[in-house]
């Protein structure tokens, strides 16, 4: 650190600028799993040849749409500090609505409006419940999952009920299917959706307080947010979404099923957490949510292209889902190691 | 000058610290400081926030490697890994945060990691509660033993932590601001404990701002500014003001800055307001436009409860008018909406947004101002932070910083300030300048003062009777949860406010009436 010439100085504050902007790139919370994805992608794409092709492309957007809503839903559940368990359930349940409502004739818009309202109630009962009665979260949600799984089972005695053929199916079933051109309306969807969603998040009152609560929510109360009409909010979005997810699942399975796709909260949750978004609340995104669900999604499609069982799917969504959360861990945990360490005299 | 002390301070020299220094990223915290503690000496070791002296402590308690400098204990040059080792050769450290075990009962929270065992291998109860008791008595610690630690006040609970820590037997003592969560009565049972040690040898290093505490306890000061050794003077003798000036590197001739300010018509009518909890019993007073009120008070005589009703954190009742407008208590919205600004004082769990930004930070109270149908105005909300960052002085890299990447006056700025811009017609503070440095606090008083000079009616509670007699207009003094003794700003004087807010009352004396000429 004594003499320099001014050029090796230039050059090591132009290095020392081009540090802070990859630790801060790198320290992003979404980051490792962005590297991850394309990992996944460059070995997918060299080692199976359908991978990057367009058909391809969108199944995997079609297979994950459920998902994906599912996983907006519950971006604003934990960024507010919560989790809502029963989002599977809810929308196993949702779609057994849907699906009688279809069979007993109903036609479109009436049938999407119950199918809508009743996820929008579920997810309100939850709000209500946690903010009214003060239970906690986990409870309230975790028996939520327990009753609208059951609920499901009992509308129709464990049956599922099949809707292909039901006429006022046919606009559901297009919407899931069909496409303008190379792109798929659930491509449409899906981006309106992310929109939407990472705008209310970012520039509305609403989303501000999500995160504001989710930080410190006698904090926010004391500056005026109105901290139980967000919670009731962001557990109505979840179910509302889990009803949107229904419709969607209805669409792509052409029935309602009874029985909820044991690995489908998991990877809601997984997705959710995989990008960035803090269980500890107040930190997170759209973005991220995103990024996770592309992730989750990319890895399933190269192991049904690689013809791995499909057994094995849930372990290496748990594995992922560990990993990153884990790996972001030990990177903050490394980023504070570092700032304690003994340093070189920087000023 | 350090030499010259060396033999007033009596005791061997117990830590000698030798040029020592520590960079971070961007600061240099240390730089060649030197310090020596004595047995049997209380050592103030003072300055600012960011001057550095948290970090020398934590240098010496192993929580920090220094870069360059020798650190010896006992005279034998030593490399101290981390705070386990430290406390294997006897250095203790208390900080703030409490480290206690709330679930677990008082004895084994002192004993926790060295439990008495009886032959077979399983906890003495017996002995466990014996030697709790011992150790409290000893300390004069009027707790308990077998109640739960979760159970108790915060000062109860920093009493436990501090019994824990000197019945372990620590040559060297540390406190590390380990009295500014707490404040009158029970700084002072510490402080005597602290006072207990020493006289038994043990050598004190007190990490404080709080210049009451160092003048009553320490018989040396080491001022640290910007990571540089400025000075160690001893105590009493040297006078507070060049202190805080070694401090601040400036004359602080007026620190408090008092401005003469016209008072206007009453703002703020309280009447009968008592809390439900009963803490804050029927109540009422009155705040004038431009006037600045003092509340002063014991912890829990009421005063913090005074703040927390006005601000509508806590249920209550009674009546509270804004220029003659009824305004709904219980509810922060209808408060703020009322014109009332609450400023709380426990900054970390009531203030702040710690995962958020300082930009966030700012406009999670000013919906109103910088969002139309719900959706904010993003060019609004930058320019309106950037206006406060530079009015209220705030420090930061950016407005997307983290709050949490600032000081703590930074902080309290951002807290201070995003209800000061809402333009409210009263402004409540409660602690505003707890834990912050001397720098910071005087810029509070500024605002303090630019919002009484723009009309507001300002109630200032505060432990620190300094403070409140540098710029109250008029003082009230709480006492188990009522107001016992009114003064002008002619009559503030320590000795009289004290008197009330320990005793609850002079004689004859009721509430509104003064009483300076009482003494």
């Amino acid at each position: 650190m004594s003499d320099v010439e001014p050029s090796a100085a230039q050059l090591r504050s132009r290095r020392a600028s081009a540090a802070r902007w990859l630790a801060r790139v790198s320290l992003a919370p979404y980051t490792g799993v962005i590297v991850g994805l394309v990992i996944v992608c460059v070995f997918l794409t060299a080692t199976q040849p359908v991978f990057l092709t367009w058909a391809n492309f969108r199944s995997v957007i079609g297979a994950n749409t459920v998902i994906l809503i599912l996983a907006v839903g519950e971006t604003f559940v934990i960024i507010s500090g919560g989790i809502d368990l029963s989002t599977a359930s809810a929308t196993t349940a949702t779609g057994m609505v849907l699906g009688l409502a279809l069979e007993h004739g109903w036609s479109l818009v009436p049938a999407l409006l119950v199918t809508l309202t009743f996820g929008l109630v579920i997810g309100l009962a939850n709000g209500l419940l946690i903010t009214k009665v003060k239970i906690s979260f986990l409870v309230v949600t975790l028996g939520a999952l327990s009753i609208w799984q059951s609920f499901a089972l009992i509308v129709d005695s464990g049956g599922s009920i099949a809707v292909f053929g039901v006429s006022a199916f046919t606009p559901i079933g297009d919407l899931v299917n069909n496409g303008i051109g190379p792109i798929s309306l659930l491509m449409i969807f899906d981006v309106l959706l992310v929109l939407l969603a990472g705008g209310i998040l970012r520039v509305t009152t609403f989303g501000r307080a999500v995160f504001a609560v989710g930080s410190n929510d006698e904090a926010a109360r004391l500056n005026g947010v109105n901290v139980s009409g967000v919670l009731i909010g962001v557990y109505a979005l979840a179910g509302l979404a889990a009803g949107v997810a229904a419709v969607i699942s209805v669409g792509r399975l052409t029935a309602a099923a009874s029985q909820s796709d044991p690995n489908l909260l998991l990877e809601v949750l997984a997705a959710v957490l995989i990008g960035g978004t803090s269980f500890s609340g107040g930190e997170g995104g759209i973005f991220g949510t995103v990024v996770g669900v592309l992730f989750l999604g990319a890895v399933q499609n190269g192991l049904i292209l690689s013809s791995v069982s499909a057994f094995w799917q849930g372990t290496v969504s748990g594995i992922i889902l560990i990993l990153a959360v884990g790996l972001s861990a030990l990177r903050n945990r490394g980023w504070k190691l570092r700032r304690g360490a003994p340093a070189v005299r920087t000023l | 000058m350090v030499d010259a002390l060396k033999d007033e301070a009596g005791g061997a020299a117990v830590v000698v610290l030798r040029g020592i220094s520590k960079a971070f990223p961007g600061v240099l915290a240390l730089d060649r400081v030197d310090l020596t503690v004595h047995a049997g000496e209380v050592h103030a070791l003072t300055g600012e926030n960011g001057s550095g002296k948290s970090t020398l402590a934590r240098v010496i308690n192993g929580s920090v490697q220094p870069d360059a400098g020798t650190i010896a204990i006992d005279g034998e040059e030593r490399r101290i890994a981390d705070p386990v080792a430290a406390l294997k050769i006897g250095i203790v450290t208390i900080t703030q945060e409490l480290t206690l075990a709330p679930s677990l009962s008082v004895a084994e929270n002192i004993f926790l990691g060295r439990l008495p065992r009886d032959r077979f291998r399983r906890v003495d109860w017996r002995t466990l509660r014996r030697q709790a008791r011992e150790v409290l008595d000893r300390l004069d610690v009027h707790v308990d033993e077998r109640r739960r630690v979760g159970e108790l006040s915060v000062e109860g609970q920093q009493e436990v932590e501090i019994a824990r820590a000197v019945s372990s037997g620590g040559r060297v003592l540390i406190l590390d601001e380990a009295t500014s969560a707490l404040s009158g009565a029970a700084t002072q049972r510490v402080l005597e404990i602290v006072e207990q040690q020493r006289a038994s040898g043990v050598a004190v290093l007190m990490i404080s701002h709080r210049l009451p505490e160092i003048y009553s306890a320490a018989s040396r000061a080491t001022v640290l500014r910007d990571g540089r050794l400025i000075d160690t003077v001893p105590l009493p003798e040297t006078p507070e003001d060049q202190l805080v000036a070694r401090m601040v590197g400036r004359a602080l001739g007026d620190y408090y800055r008092k401005r003469h300010i016209e008072l206007g018509p009453v703002v703020l009518d309280v009447f009968e307001l008592a809390s439900m909890d009963g803490r804050l019993r029927p109540t009422s007073l009155q705040v004038r436009r431009g006037e600045i009120l003092g509340v002063a008070g014991l912890v829990g005589s009421g005063k913090a409860e005074l703040g927390l009703a006005l601000g509508g954190a806590i249920p209550c009742s009674g009546t509270v008018a804004v220029s003659g407008e009824p305004v709904a208590m219980g509810d922060p919205r209808s408060t703020l909406a009322g014109g009332i600004g609450f400023v709380p004082d426990d900054r970390k769990g009531s203030a702040l947004l710690p995962t958020r930004s300082v930009s966030q930070n700012f406009s999670i109270a000013w919906s109103s101002m910088i969002a139309r149908y719900g959706v904010i105005r993003i060019r609004e909300e930058l320019r309106a932070v950037n206006e406060a960052i530079e009015r209220y002085g705030v420090v930061t890299a950016s407005p997307s910083s983290r709050i949490t990447t600032l000081s703590g006056g930074n902080q309290q700025k951002v807290v201070v300030g995003r209800i000061f811009a809402l333009g409210v017609k009263v402004l409540v503070l409660s602690e505003p300048t707890r834990g912050i440095a001397v720098g910071a606090k005087s810029e509070i008083y500024r605002l303090m003062q630019d919002a009484a000079d723009e009309g507001a009616g300002v109630i200032f509670i505060s432990s620190e009777l300094p403070e409140l007699i540098g710029l109250a207009d008029r003082l009230l003094v709480f006492f188990r949860g009522q107001v016992r003794g009114e003064f002008r700003r002619d009559e503030l004087q320590e000795e009289l406010i004290a008197q009330v807010a320990l005793t609850g009352a002079s004689p004859g004396q009721h509430t509104h009436k003064p009483i300076g000429e009482v003494g």
